[in-house]
């Protein structure tokens, strides 16, 4: 097997549906929804072994890319191919091998016990009971769930539910894992715990594959082995975080702190501006801004321009490029 | 008005206003009218089918405790959709939507909030029993005799059991603030109640003893038999509440409802209250 | 796949199968055992309607009984049916007659009342569990498992099955002891060959409806309470469902529907097995006179009905998922 997952040129549209008593247009004035499209000439090649993220902004088509990798969506046109087999036409043993956990997610039944809970799933995969109960407690206690294990499943936080759906993506034990946004709601420390496992996951077996999405720049940088950029449906790049940086560092970066700004608009389009991202600090009253220059000569423009809104400079320097530099130069905003 | 009369108005506009947008919103307005009419023809066909099934093979006819059944089973459609109508308010909002903790923490008065919710449920139950009655003058030789000097007392007993209906699902939604997903149960169940113990399908008479006590303990027996007496003309069943006048009827209702309503403020608070010391107010227990 | 690992893996999928049913069937059971008040309500408070429905039997019981017994100038033995009874004795016969019938009629509602909570199990726990799976975000997970889809909706089958018979049978004994019914039990094995294939065919109906609804959305569960009264109704839950025949072309049609409803035929069969004085008002077959369906024919057609809605509850389902997953609705939650 030559890649744990491919996509080639894959399409995927939403269409609005029309149900079977559905009233025609609930209030009267709902104007007629238009497709979506999620997804366009995705096409992707993720090696075994690999720790794959993608980052993009909300929308951009992560999770619906997961979905068509995971077999629960079929792409509109292109072909996706998980494990060697076709999504579209081999679902089954694409099943065997994968498991997928969403941030977030509120599965499960109020009235069993995390552990029971987590069990029950597990035999959906066939994992011998007694395997099942051995790893559902080792993983317990790995995440900090084991005080837990018994409690049931509507008690738990929302950052205790989410070790939980971890939990239950280990359970199975599968070659490629799918992780949408999987440090979602949790704690410093937790979050710290289930990067280290992950990472550990992949590099200590062979054969193992995990796919990654998440908006913490942080994270992909320290855990991925590559990066995909995705906003629009569209993959903008993909390269290791490194490459990935190095693509614009003949780009100049320059992070500015001001006093705040009224509007930020007057930096679109100027010359020589290759993109930028702008966030206000209302404690502060200040604005940080981030401009990623084809080369230095728009930064008396620039600072011009600020000084004509009549505010005020208190910081201007000169910087190697983030991941996140990476991103607003790709996708033309921030993503925090 | 007063600011504590302007929040239960607004609660109640409110949640009326969403219970028929819920009740309603599924589906075109001609199916909705459809769905609301054959669920209670069906539930009268089942009694017809009953009663003549009896009559063929003992070969015996009844007309009279025929009306009787039909009427109080019309008027039962208001039971079981109040009654639904308002203690299923808190386990579709807790268990469904999930929308619970977000409206119980709004400054509306909830008990308020659970009334306007029903309050749709009791105008389609109003045309079902209208379509019920009418179906059963036409299509089943049911005879009405309504005299228009009691069209008063007729109206007073009218809202009474309305009051008393909404009054007694506040009770159980009261109480199903601590109970798990269990509406189907309630649904089936505690309107069981009413049909057995108070005269809605057969004259108390029929009951044992200590049975009959129960019914007469419970306003709505006054309720139904107070509606019999004024749109039938007299008939040879023995109800057991033969010895009071119309009147007395009324007043026995009257005291009842009054009793009612003060048990549902002290169940809902109570419910309320349990609910939240025991966490309970937001809890999911599907399974 | 050469064809020696294909049948190597079909154990394989056989016992991943039997672990899926196992998985789904457990919360079921466990499930409804950690709250005990579903005791109280699904086991007791159904004892209500029943009573409701024996009580409407006796008060029409009581009231024939008066007419036959009382004298009256034109009829010193009462009334024998329309007619005045020739003599003491075929009074005492006729009362004997209305008393025999009223204690069939009042078993067949116990029975009807017992067997109601599977029906009510199979509407708002099968037929609208998919779409409640959904919307706890549960569906997404079992359609990303590797296991067969039907083991999914066979697990929850077993386990509602398991659960509700517990329920019935609680139904049935409090019944039978508190309306003294008395029940007779002739053929042992026809009676719980009729029961199971029963149970098989209507959950393989709820099975196949769990599908639809899960296309039809929210719509669904208007339409499992639109349901239950009609299907209450046509099944004769309540009457020997005999009694439609007497309807002329309008009853024998709901009765030719009703027989569709795997519950209308176990239900009659059972009640012509174990209601003592049956069959009285069975089902009539239109083409040939005077015959009608006698248990053993009724077991071979539930046999048919269960085989056929277990196909279409696989096929139904197999649909719904290729739609899901073309139209990316369907599966997840709020969708
Ligand atoms: N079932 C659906 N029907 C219609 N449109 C959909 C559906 N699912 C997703 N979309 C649309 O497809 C686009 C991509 O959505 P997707 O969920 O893949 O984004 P995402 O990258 O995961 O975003 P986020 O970071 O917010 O999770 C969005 O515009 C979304 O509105
Ligand atoms: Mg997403």
């Amino acid at each position: 097997m030559d890649f744990a997952i491919e996509t080639k040129d894959l399409l995927r549209i939403f269409k609005p549906s029309r149900k079977l008593f559905k009233r025609k247009n609930p209030n009267g004035n709902g104007a007629p929804e238009g497709p979506v499209t999620a997804l366009e000439n995705v096409t992707t090649q993720i090696r075994e072994g690999e720790l794959f993220g993608l980052l993009g902004p909300n929308g951009a088509g992560k999770t619906t890319l997961i979905k068509i990798l995971c077999t629960l969506l079929l792409p509109t046109a292109g072909h996706a191919y998980v494990a060697g087999y076709d999504v579209a036409k081999d679902p089954f043993p694409i099943r065997e091998k994968i498991n997928m956990v969403s941030g977030g997610e509120t599965s499960g039944y109020g009235l069993l016990t995390t552990r029971e809970n987590i069990w029950m799933f597990s035999q959906f995969y066939g994992v011998p009971s007694k395997v099942a109960k051995a790893r559902i407690d080792e993983l317990f206690k790995t995440f900090g769930l084991w005080d837990k294990r018994d409690a049931k499943v509507r008690t738990l936080s929302s950052g205790q539910r989410q070790k939980m759906n971890m939990v239950r993506g280990f359970v199975t034990d599968p070659e490629i894992l799918f992780l949408d946004e999987p440090t979602l709601g949790l704690d410093v420390n937790a979050s710290r715990v289930i990067r280290d496992y992950v990472m550990g996951w992949v590099r200590r077996q062979k054969g193992k594959t995990i796919l990654l999405t998440t908006h913490y720049m942080m994270e992909a940088d320290e855990m991925c082995d590559r990066i995909a950029i995705i906003d629009h449906g569209r993959i903008l790049a993909c390269d290791t975080p490194e490459n990935l940086r190095r693509g614009i560092r003949k780009d100049t970066t320059f992070r500015l702190e001001v006093d705040t700004l009224k509007s930020t608009s007057m930096f679109t389009g100027m010359r020589g501006v290759k993109n930028f991202s702008a966030k206000n600090d209302i404690a502060n009253n200040t604005t940080s801004l981030t401009f990623i220059l084809e080369d230095e000569s728009p930064v008396s423009d620039i600072l011009s321009s600020i000084q004509s809104q009549g505010s005020k400079i208190h910081y201007l320097q000169k910087s190697e490029p983030t991941l996140e530099d990476v991103f607003i130069s790709m996708v033309g905003r921030g993503l925090e | 008005m007063s600011s504590a009369a302007r929040i239960h108005w607004r609660s109640f506009k409110w949640a009326a206003w969403l219970g028929w947008e819920m009740d309603s919103n599924w589906t075109e307005p001609w199916l909705f009218m459809v769905y609301s009419v054959i669920k209670p023809i069906a539930g009268a066909f089942i009694l017809v089918l009953m009663y003549t099934v009896f009559a063929l093979i003992g070969q015996f006819r009844d007309p009279d405790l025929f009306s009787y059944i039909y009427v109080g089973n019309a008027f039962f459609i208001f039971v079981g959709n109040t009654l639904f109508g308002t203690f299923q308010v808190i386990q579709s909002d807790r268990e469904w939507y999930q929308t619970l903790r977000y409206t119980y923490i709004s400054p509306i008065s909830y008990y308020t909030y659970i009334v306007g919710r029903a309050a749709s449920k009791v105008a389609v139950a109003a045309l079902a029993v209208v379509i019920t009655l009418a179906f059963g003058a036409l299509a089943l030789g049911v005879r009405f005799e309504i005299n228009l000097a009691q069209l008063p007392i007729f109206a007073a007993a009218f809202v009474l059991g309305l009051f008393c209906l909404v009054s007694i699902g506040i009770c159980l939604a009261g109480i199903s603030f601590m109970t798990a997903k269990h509406t189907h149960g309630l649904a089936e169940g505690i309107p069981g109640i009413f049909y057995v113990f108070c005269g809605v399908l057969f004259p108390l008479t029929a009951l044992p003893e200590w049975a009959q006590s129960v019914g007469r303990g419970i306003p709505l027996t006054y309720w139904f038999d107070l509606t019999r007496r004024l749109l039938l003309p007299p008939n040879t069943i023995s109800t057991g509440l033969g010895f009071f006048n119309d009147y007395e009827i009324l007043a026995l209702l009257l005291a009842s409802s009054l009793i009612f309503f003060l048990m549902s403020i002290g169940i809902f608070k109570l419910g309320e209250f349990l609910a939240r010391r025991a966490g309970k107010i937001d809890m999911t227990t599907s399974y | 796949m050469s064809t020696a690992t294909a049948t190597s893996r079909i154990p394989h999928r056989v016992k991943l199968n039997l672990q899926a049913i196992v998985g789904r069937a457990y919360p079921r059971v466990i499930g409804a055992n950690r709250e005990p008040s579903w005791i109280f309500f699904e086991a007791i408070l159904p004892l209500l309607g029943i009573a409701a429905y024996v009580f409407i039997y006796k008060a029409l019981a009581t009231r024939a009984l008066g007419v036959i017994l009382t004298p009256t100038p034109s009829a010193p033995y009462g009334m024998c049916g329309p007619n005045p009874c020739v003599d003491a004795a075929q009074q005492a016969l006729f009362q004997a007659n209305s008393i025999a019938n009223t204690n069939a009629l009042i078993a067949t509602v116990v029975l009807g009342g017992a067997m109601v909570a599977f029906w009510l199990n199979v509407l708002w726990s099968m037929a609208s569990q998919l779409y409640w799976e959904k919307e706890i975000g549960n569906l997404q997970l079992y359609m990303m498992a590797p296991m067969s889809r039907m083991a999914l909706l066979g697990g929850m089958a077993i386990g509602g099955m398991f659960m509700t018979s517990v329920r019935a049978i609680t139904t049935l004994v409090v019944g039978i002891l508190v309306f003294t019914v008395t029940l007779q039990l002739g053929n042992p094995l026809l009676l719980l060959g009729v029961f199971f294939v029963t149970l098989i065919a209507l959950y393989g109906m709820g099975m196949m409806l769990a599908s639809l609804y899960l296309l039809w959305g929210r719509e669904a569960f208007n339409l499992s309470a639109l349901l239950e009264e009609p299907i209450f109704f046509s099944s004769g839950f309540y009457f020997p469902v005999g009694g439609f025949a007497r309807f002329g072309t309008v009853g024998g049609a709901m009765l030719a529907f009703a027989t569709a409803i795997p519950a209308t035929l176990g239900l009659d069969a059972m009640r012509q097995i174990i209601v003592p004085g049956s069959p009285s008002l069975p089902i009539p077959i239109p083409w040939s006179q005077g015959a009608y369906l006698t248990p053993d024919l009724e077991f071979g057609l539930l046999l048919v009905l269960a085989v056929m809605f277990l196909f279409l509850a696989r096929y139904t389902l197999a649909y719904l998922e290729k739609l899901a997953r073309r139209e990316g609705r369907l599966t997840s939650r709020h969708q």
